[in-house]
């Protein structure tokens, strides 16, 4: 009976599931290990004025994306393989599972990146709104004929511009700034002050300029996504996400997110670790030196960028 | 035709700053070529009336279509002078438009005003020149001088005069008048410094009840600012205006020129 | 149709627009603003066409919408710009016949913004003043000998009031009053202007 449901994508069986999507999740929890941690974001900066801020966090935050490099024969040549991407100058991702699907996805993204946003707004699309797009192009292969769902899971790491969310209870930024005005205006009474907050909570979440920093995303077949301050995904995902929970600070900086992802990386790993061997990306300070170019005012390197052998190497002498 | 030439697309091919007016083809394999006894070359020319003194200004730049003929051709001229430089004349004139005209128009206006002071052993008045410039216009209703021009100089009252013409004669004694190339952009400009459009008293009322400012006779240095500000505003946003700047400025004692260099791009 | 125009001052945006709709020399409304808000601090002046003004006003507060519930921020005056950009663009070869002006105050920097548009989209950044519609000379103008850098705001007001106000009323096709919004950090001032009646 369950073979009934078991090979049509878009037919429910009668549990309420889409099999050929969990199947595909199986797909995943074969794949090779990958895994992200968010950065520090330092709440001393919260206070800071707005222009000068979003200048300043981009010194200490960042986002890690890990993950092992596994080659089934001897004979092949390590660094012509690549599963940590770029996808636009501030977005990378990694992933779990098919390799195939994810370079189709990675494609996929890349060029919805510039259709479906830069082209119209002439600036690259914000983390979200990136995963959102990806999330759809998966989902698409849930609910349409003739086609299977991707078998691959996604970690999407992303800086945005614009002023970074304050951090629960620290004193609020952007929020500060608008409540004193309004005192001022109507000569505060307490009440009319808690009014004016709870207004800001409600901006906070649709009043633009509370959207920037980094963000870490894991996007699934079924087209679920979801944030993470750190995740794992793959084969050991659920050693790793425990390893993960006892490391992870609130504080880390990005120097100590590579440390933890590849001590967490250490924990599951099956062969060797050295810079062939393991492949991370990192969402940091912009890169100025990989613009190809110095001297034009204004320009700003990719924040994502890919760490060499060597850097990875002198990571993994050090741990 | 069925073959455009290129030089049909160049801006050449436009009667409006051309002796030549554009190719018509008719009938298959007829061109029709025509003569434009006009052209426009462009500039703009202003004056402001002042208490005791007129001041008449224009660029000097004379332009076809996108080309500069020369970078100094006076519009604005003395009219009534002893010699050739115009020492001892009393009065302006600036013109505007087709450049061969506004000269034939000056010479004429000036021997007419020099031939007056032979006639009747003295000076015309401004008003008289006035009437007399009106008349030569409205001489060639039918094969207008196409030029716009203006006059000025002092009246029998000793007070600044000054008058605008449309190409035929007719014309109004103003206190402030902006014509030629930039006249749309510098003649609001005037309504507003020179006669105080849209100023009013702070505080005399609200909507339609405010207080308008009255216009008050301008001091002569401020008026020369006033054109020197509006020329600048014109060369920017006018490819016909520029180069230099002449300002002749009319009072009891006669016509002081002040050339100023604008912007050459 | 007359005009909208906007100049940019220290910290703050001008945006104004007359008040006339007309045909030719016919005058149908004397009560036809010209500029929209599409969010806290970004403003839109459409001139031209009249049913293009309302068409492409009203695409435009749907494709806002639309950023502002997918995005959940409001869209920056920048990102306004691109979009009527790319959104004039689209009808290259069958265009809206508009001439649109944005302006606005970019709340993540705190800078005035201000740019023009041709019909198909062709971007004018200007650092002082965009001017558009059938009063355009007499705008320039204007503009030209009134504005200077770094006005505060109620200068700011005063200067685009009039400039405004003197260039239509050297235009037949344009007059009748005028909006004027001031638009400073976390402010807007509108005003109405009486101007001439006739």
């Amino acid at each position: 009976m369950a073979d009934r449901y078991s090979f049509s994508l878009t037919t429910f069986s009668p549990s309420g599931k889409l099999v050929q999507i969990e199947y595909a999740l199986n797909a995943v929890n074969q794949g090779v290990t990958s895994l992200g941690i968010k950065g520090k974001r330092p709440s001393s900066l919260a206070t800071l004025s707005f222009q000068s801020k979003s200048n300043l966090l981009s010194a200490t935050n960042g986002i890690v994306l890990a993950t092992e490099k596994k080659s089934s024969s001897p004979l092949i040549d390590p660094p012509s393989l690549s599963k940590v991407s770029l996808i636009t100058p501030n977005i990378g991702m990694v992933y779990s599972g098919m390799g195939p699907d994810y370079r189709i996805l990675v494609d996929k993204a890349r060029k919805v990146s510039h259709t479906a946003y830069k082209r119209i707004y002439n600036e690259y699309p914000p983390t979200r709104i990136l995963v959102q797009d990806v999330a759809r192009v998966m989902q698409e292969a849930t609910q349409s004929g003739g086609v299977r769902p991707y078998g691959v899971s996604l970690l999407v790491a992303g800086w945005d511009e614009g002023i970074e969310p304050p951090l629960e209870g620290h004193d609020e930024t952007g929020a500060g700034r608008k409540k004193t005005e309004e005192t001022a205006a109507t000569t505060a009474s307490p009440e009319i002050e808690t009014d004016a907050e709870q207004k800001l909570r409600k901006s906070g979440k649709t009043g633009g300029v509370l959207k920037g920093g980094p963000s870490l995303w894991q996007v699934d077949p079924s087209g679920s996504f979801f944030p993470w301050k750190a995740t794992a995904i793959g084969k050991s995902a659920a050693s790793a996400k425990t390893f993960l929970e006892k490391r992870y600070r609130d504080d880390l900086e990005i120097e100590d997110a590579i440390h933890v992802a590849l001590l967490t990386l250490k924990e599951t790993i099956e062969g060797e670790m050295n810079g062939d061997t393991v492949e991370i990306g990192i969402v940091g300070s912009p890169a100025d030196h990989l613009l190809g170019y110095e001297g034009v005012e204004g320009a700003q390197g990719p924040r994502f960028r890919k760490l060499s052998k060597e850097e990875i190497e002198d990571y993994l002498t050090n741990l | 035709m069925a073959f455009i030439h290129p030089s049909s697309l160049l801006p050449s091919s436009n009667p409006s700053y051309s002796f030549r007016e554009g190719i018509k083809s008719s009938a298959p394999g007829i061109q029709e070529h025509r003569f434009s006894p006009y052209a426009d070359n462009g500039g703009s020319t202003l004056g402001i009336a002042g208490k005791d003194f007129t001041i008449i200004a224009g660029d000097t730049r004379q332009s076809s279509g996108y080309s500069i003929n020369t970078r100094y051709a006076p519009k604005v001229f003395r009219i009534g002078g002893d010699d050739d430089s115009g020492t001892g004349a009393k009065i302006i004139l600036a013109v505007t438009g087709f450049a061969a005209d506004g000269n034939a128009l000056k010479e004429r206006l000036d021997s007419m005003v020099k031939m007056y002071k032979y006639q009747h052993g003295k000076d015309i008045s401004v008003k008289a020149c006035a009437q007399r410039l009106a008349t030569i216009l409205y001489s060639k209703r039918f094969f207008p001088y196409y030029t716009q021009a203006i006059l000025g100089g002092i009246d029998e009252e000793g007070v600044g005069a000054l008058y605008s013409y449309d190409y035929v004669g007719s014309y109004e004694r103003e206190q402030c008048r902006a014509v030629g190339a930039a006249a749309s952009l510098i003649m609001p400009f005037l309504d507003n410094q020179v006669n105080l459009k849209n100023q009013y008293v702070p505080g005399s009322g609200v909507g339609h009840d405010l207080k308008a400012k009255a216009a008050e006779p301008l001091e002569q240095s401020h008026v020369e600012q006033l054109v020197r500000d509006a020329f600048s505003g014109a060369v920017e946003r006018h490819i016909e205006v520029g180069d230099g700047l002449q300002m002749l400025i009319a009072t009891k004692d006669g016509i002081r020129e002040i050339y100023t260099p604008l912007k050459r791009d | 149709m007359a005009n909208p125009m906007s100049i940019i001052g220290k910290n703050a945006v001008a945006i104004a627009c007359d008040l006339r709709l007309g045909l030719q020399a016919l005058t149908v409304s004397n009560d036809f603003p010209k500029i929209f808000q599409y969010g806290p601090d970004v403003f839109l002046g459409l001139t031209g066409l009249a049913t293009d003004v309302q068409t492409v006003s009203d695409l435009f507060r749907y494709k806002v919408n639309l950023y502002r519930l997918r995005e959940e921020r409001d869209i920056s005056p920048q990102t306004m710009a691109n979009l009527v950009s790319t959104s004039l663009y689209e009808k290259r070869f069958g265009p809206f016949f508009v001439n649109p002006v944005v302006a606005g105050i970019n709340r993540t920097t705190g800078e005035p913004f201000i740019c023009g548009f041709d019909s198909i989209g062709c971007i004018d950044f200007a650092k002082d003043f965009i001017v558009s519609g059938t009063s355009a000379d007499q705008l320039f103008g204007t503009c030209e000998a009134l504005w200077q850098p770094d006005l505060e705001a109620e200068d700011l007001f005063e200067t685009i009031s009039q400039a405004l106000l003197s260039a239509v009323d050297r235009d037949a096709l344009a007059g009748w009053g005028a909006h004027v919004y001031i638009v400073e950090k976390d402010k807007v001032t509108k005003r109405l202007l009486k101007g001439r009646q006739d």
